[in-house]
């Protein structure tokens, strides 16, 4: 780590970034009256970045740092404060870097001379947006001369107007549109292919005389630096801000094409210890060994990432969804597991959650009377989740904000004079979350084993204690949990589950959406693993009353398990290219595990064996239960404990305690 | 072949017991008692009611159905399904030798994927010896063999299992015999006597010494330790430094973990002696 590098961690470390925040709330209702809805959104943008003042650190050169807190806002014609705006996209940011900006205002012109009103409005909205980035580039150029910042100073002579020429310029450029799409408020935007796009870049470099070392000092304070505004991008929790990054996978000729500059951002990731990037890593069955060891060597620091996504089932299962294969071998992950296209792809994959124990405890409660055999349970079951389905997809159909200034970043929209929002992009898919899978699964196993093979509960016992919740059925709860469980490798449940995941995605797949698109199937559970299960009663797999579930693709968290051998083969055997949204298994792992590469070689082949066996997604933590609940006692020794929670990272001190308790509860049965 | 043994835990994906991926089945009871012992509940070859303390909410209801059948505030059978948060099991499980294999059967294409395979351990799998030798015998030819053992039984029993086992993990705590006694509660002699006929069997081994503050990582402990190793021509042993965490499991099952020695105090490794006799070390 260079010296630089090193200062630069300090500031983020010590939070002193965030002294330079100020809190003003800007009202651009009579600014924006009259205009069109196009031009608000430019002139939101317009007003946010005239607003900011130019924020640099000592010896920091990627610059644009965040320094009002809060984005503009107006009042609507409904007399709604209109602030969000969309995300949870991956941008063409080689599209941009390679031209710059001022040739993506030739294109607008271009285009503009034949256009209908409507698409007029859009592009020159556009182009107030561009201009109004282009303005405080200008101001960071200024102030880095006066400063003597010359490095900067010079990057910003030629971005982003011009196309970068080198990789420092292209990762100052990469700052500078995540920093005015934030100013945007597009949130949830990923980082994508980056050891891909920003290749070309390091070849330059190196052909030209650059050391490896030096561009690594370079990622290393790019990714220091997108840490720095974290706290302004919030998600559902702190820390779920969507900046995951993907590196390695195939081309579309199968080639692996994880390079040098992947590995130099895997060494990044290593040595910075920091929450962002989230690094996802696309294996399959041939990728070599040496990267699981990589991999796992990241695993080892505790951030809850690598994730990895195994391109054998999700390039498969995203054709199958009718995906060109061009644009499926290049997909990316977006802000925590979903599969999405970068570039052309505009999809909304978390739109609506399949509740699964919800439905299953509902059908229990409402038929299981009149059931006379299992199979009558299950047709009841696959009735509802098909309802179920129909119930979420209408409530899933609203419109969206505009929002022209992203849709440049978007392939189509430019071309086809339409916003993002118009349905501009390839792909305008939703999806929907299948959460509490093993939870139901798990319910169903215990009503078939104890009420229809062995005879030995009544019906009516199990609805009386499920309704008081177990309270003075102790010894029912305790037969409930002791059933069949998920995760335990067990055909008797891991068929049941089978069986529910299949009704679900084979119904919903394909289903048309109000945007062109249609509904893709997943495994994942988002916060929905705690919100959800917040208002479903206990469930016949002896959960409690508003216990949640376990999170995305995992065993419910009572679970007691055999060990992770039998986990990874229980998750494993559905097809899961049916049902490819998204959403991984995860695993706790303890972190004396990692104590030698003896450790380190092993958990790297239990990660191989996960892939072979045909899983889509894996996310490891290495965890130790005595830190997490020592950091709960005593926060102030862990300013920078850094923990996953569902599909990214955060730090502990920073999470409600509802994520904190289900991250010690997952580590009770940790190997 | 209906004769069954006592197991207390099958431990998938064990990471430091053999090469590989390794599923480890503990044997419960041992003869010994070492007093660093970190598997207690692994001890004694009768069941035990075990209470996992990680998670437990104080409520009280497994004393509490104690108290209600026998007068005291102790865990009984009836516990575990008192239990809100399910952390109370009875620790052994009787199986077959079938029974058991087939169990271990189901993972065993990761296994040996990996070049893993399967490890006894313990307790002391080898106070189980016709059991562990019915189990050998069934999985012989399906995946890598390994037994963890203290080396503490009869020497004829020992060749017997050497026979059907790849690999031998096998432990050297203290060469002196009074010290041995003192800390483990048995004499080494069959020990020492078995590890020289290891050494000149043919199944390969490694052997294992746990590094205790002051008891077994004393320069004249090791140099003998590695005396004997070279003169029975070994050159590799595996070092498994004392676990702080090794007293985590006495309240379980309620016990307490007394040492005597410091448990604050760093183990020394002595990489020096083991160079001077010519073996090569691994710290686990």
């Amino acid at each position: 780590m260079t010296p630089r590098v090193k200062k630069l961690l300090e500031i983020l470390q010590n939070r002193e970034y965030r002294k330079s925040r100020i809190s003003k709330e800007i009202d651009i209702s009579k600014q924006i009256d009259g205009k069109n809805k196009m031009e608000r959104d430019a002139l939101r943008l317009l007003v946010m970045l005239e607003n900011e003042t130019v924020c640099l650190f000592e010896d920091e050169r990627m610059g644009f740092n965040r320094t009002l807190r809060e984005i503009p806002f107006y009042i609507d014609v409904n007399g709604k404060r209109s602030e969000w705006s969309i995300g949870n996209f991956t941008p063409n940011y080689a599209n941009v870097i390679g031209k710059g900006f001022e040739q993506i205002l030739e294109e607008i012109d271009q285009k503009r001379t034949a256009c209908s009103k409507e698409q007029t409005e859009f592009l020159d909205a556009a182009k107030i947006a561009i201009q109004s980035a282009l303005k405080l580039a200008e101001r960071y150029k200024e102030t880095a001369k006066n400063i003597g910042n010359l490095e900067l100073f010079e990057a910003l002579r030629q971005i982003p107007h011009k196309g970068a020429k080198t990789f420092y310029e292209a990762c100052v450029f990469m700052k500078f549109i995540i920093f005015t799409l934030r100013c945007n408020s597009n949130t949830h935007l990923t980082l994508g292919r980056f050891d891909q796009y920003m290749y070309p870049y390091y070849l330059n470099d190196i052909k030209n005389g650059t050391a490896d070392n030096e561009i690594l000092e370079c990622i290393e304070e790019f990714f220091i630096s997108i840490n720095m505004d974290t706290d302004l991008y919030l998600g559902v929790q702190q820390g779920d801000n969507g900046q995951s990054m993907v590196l390695g996978g195939c081309d579309k000729f199968g080639n692996d094409v994880f390079n040098k500059l992947s590995e130099l951002c895997m060494q990044a990731s290593i040595e910075l210890n920091l929450i962002d990037p989230k690094i996802n890593l696309r294996v399959n069955t041939k990728t070599p060994f040496e990267l699981f060891k990589l991999g796992t060597q990241l695993t080892k620091k505790g951030l809850g990432f690598p994730q990895y996504n195994n391109d054998d089932i999700v390039i498969p299962g995203l054709v199958k969804l009718g995906y060109d294969y061009e644009d499926a071998v290049n997909y990316v992950v977006a802000a925590c597991w979903e599969f999405i296209i970068p570039n052309c792809g505009f999809d909304i994959p978390n739109i609506i959650t399949m509740n699964f124990p919800k439905v299953v405890n509902g059908t229990i409660h409402n038929t299981l009377m009149q059931c006379e055999t299992f199979e009558q349970l299950i047709d009841n079951v696959s009735k509802e989740i098909k309802a179920e389905c129909d119930r979420l997809i209408k409530s899933s159909f609203y419109s969206l904000g505009s929002s022209p200034y992203a849709s440049i970043f978007v392939d189509g929209c430019i071309e086809k004079a339409m916003d993002l929002s118009q349905n501009a992009a390839k792909y305008n898919n939703s999806g929907c979350h299948g959460a509490g899978i093993s939870n139901a699964a798990d319910a169903l196993a215990a009503v078939k084993k104890l009420v229809f093979e062995e005879k030995t509960l009544d019906k009516q016992e199990l609805l009386d204690a499920l309704n008081c919740n177990f309270e003075g059925y102790d010894a029912l709860s305790h037969r409930l949990l002791d059933c069949p469980k998920m995760g335990n490798n067990d055909d008797f449940v891991d068929c049941i589950a089978n069986e529910i995941m299949d009704v679900f995605a084979k119904y919903l797949n394909g289903k048309e959406n109000n945007r062109g698109g249609i509904f893709r199937a997943g495994t994942g559970s988002a916060m929905e693993y705690i919100w959800s299960a917040k208002n479903v009663p206990a469930t016949a797999d002896g959960r409690k009353a508003y216990e949640p579930y376990g999170s995305s693709f995992s065993p419910a968290i009572t679970t007691n398990l055999n060990g992770p051998l039998s986990v990874i083969q229980s998750f494993t055997k559905y097809d899961l290219t049916n049902i490819i949204n998204g959403g991984p298994l995860t695993i706790e792992i303890h972190d004396t595990t990692f104590r030698n590469d003896d450790g380190v070689q092993k958990v790297a082949q239990l990660v191989k064996a996960f892939i072979d066996l045909g899983g889509h997604q894996l996310q490891l933590n290495s965890i130790n239960r005595e830190r997490l609940l020592d950091a709960q006692k005593h926060p102030e020794k862990y300013p920078n404990l850094i923990v996953r929670v569902w599909g990214w990272s955060g730090y502990f001190n920073e999470l409600d305690l509802p994520y904190q308790e289900h991250i010690i509860r997952r580590t009770e049965f940790s190997v | 072949m209906c004769f069954k043994g006592k197991v207390f835990s099958i431990e998938e994906f064990s990471t430091f017991d053999g090469p590989g991926i390794r599923t480890t089945v503990f044997f419960k009871g041992c003869p010994l008692k070492c007093m660093w012992c970190h598997n207690p509940e692994g001890q004694s070859f009768e069941k035990q009611i075990v209470k996992n303390t990680n998670g437990c909410i104080e409520c009280g209801r497994c004393l509490d159905i104690g108290e209600k059948l026998t007068g005291k505030r102790i865990l009984v059978n009836e516990s575990v399904n008192v239990c809100p948060r399910n952390l109370i099991r009875v620790c052994g499980v009787d199986y077959t030798s079938q029974e058991l294999v087939e169990k271990l059967l189901k993972n065993i294409s990761i296994l040996n994927d990996s070049g893993g395979g399967i490890t006894f351990s313990g307790g002391e799998p080898l106070w189980q010896s016709q059991f562990l030798n019915e189990c050998l015998e069934l999985l012989r030819g399906h995946t890598h063999l390994a037994i963890q053992t203290s080396g503490y039984c009869d020497e004829t029993i020992f060749l017997e299992l050497l026979q059907n086992s790849n690999y031998v993990l096998f432990d050297l705590k203290i060469i002196n015999n009074d010290k041995h006694k003192q800390y483990t509660g048995v004499s080494n002699t069959k020990i020492i006597n078995n590890y020289k006929a290891l050494c000149k069997s043919k199944t390969l081994f490694c052997v294992r010494i746990p590094l205790i503050p002051d008891v077994t990582d004393t320069a004249e402990n090791i140099t003998s330790i590695a005396m004997l190793m070279s003169e029975n021509g070994a050159s590799y042993a595996e070092l498994m430094p004392y676990n702080k965490m090794a007293g985590g499991k006495y309240a379980m099952i309620g016990k307490k973990y007394c040492p005597t020695f410091n448990e604050q105090k760093d183990v020394e490794i002595h990489k020096d002696i083991f160079d001077k006799f010519g073996i090569t070390i691994k710290i686990l």
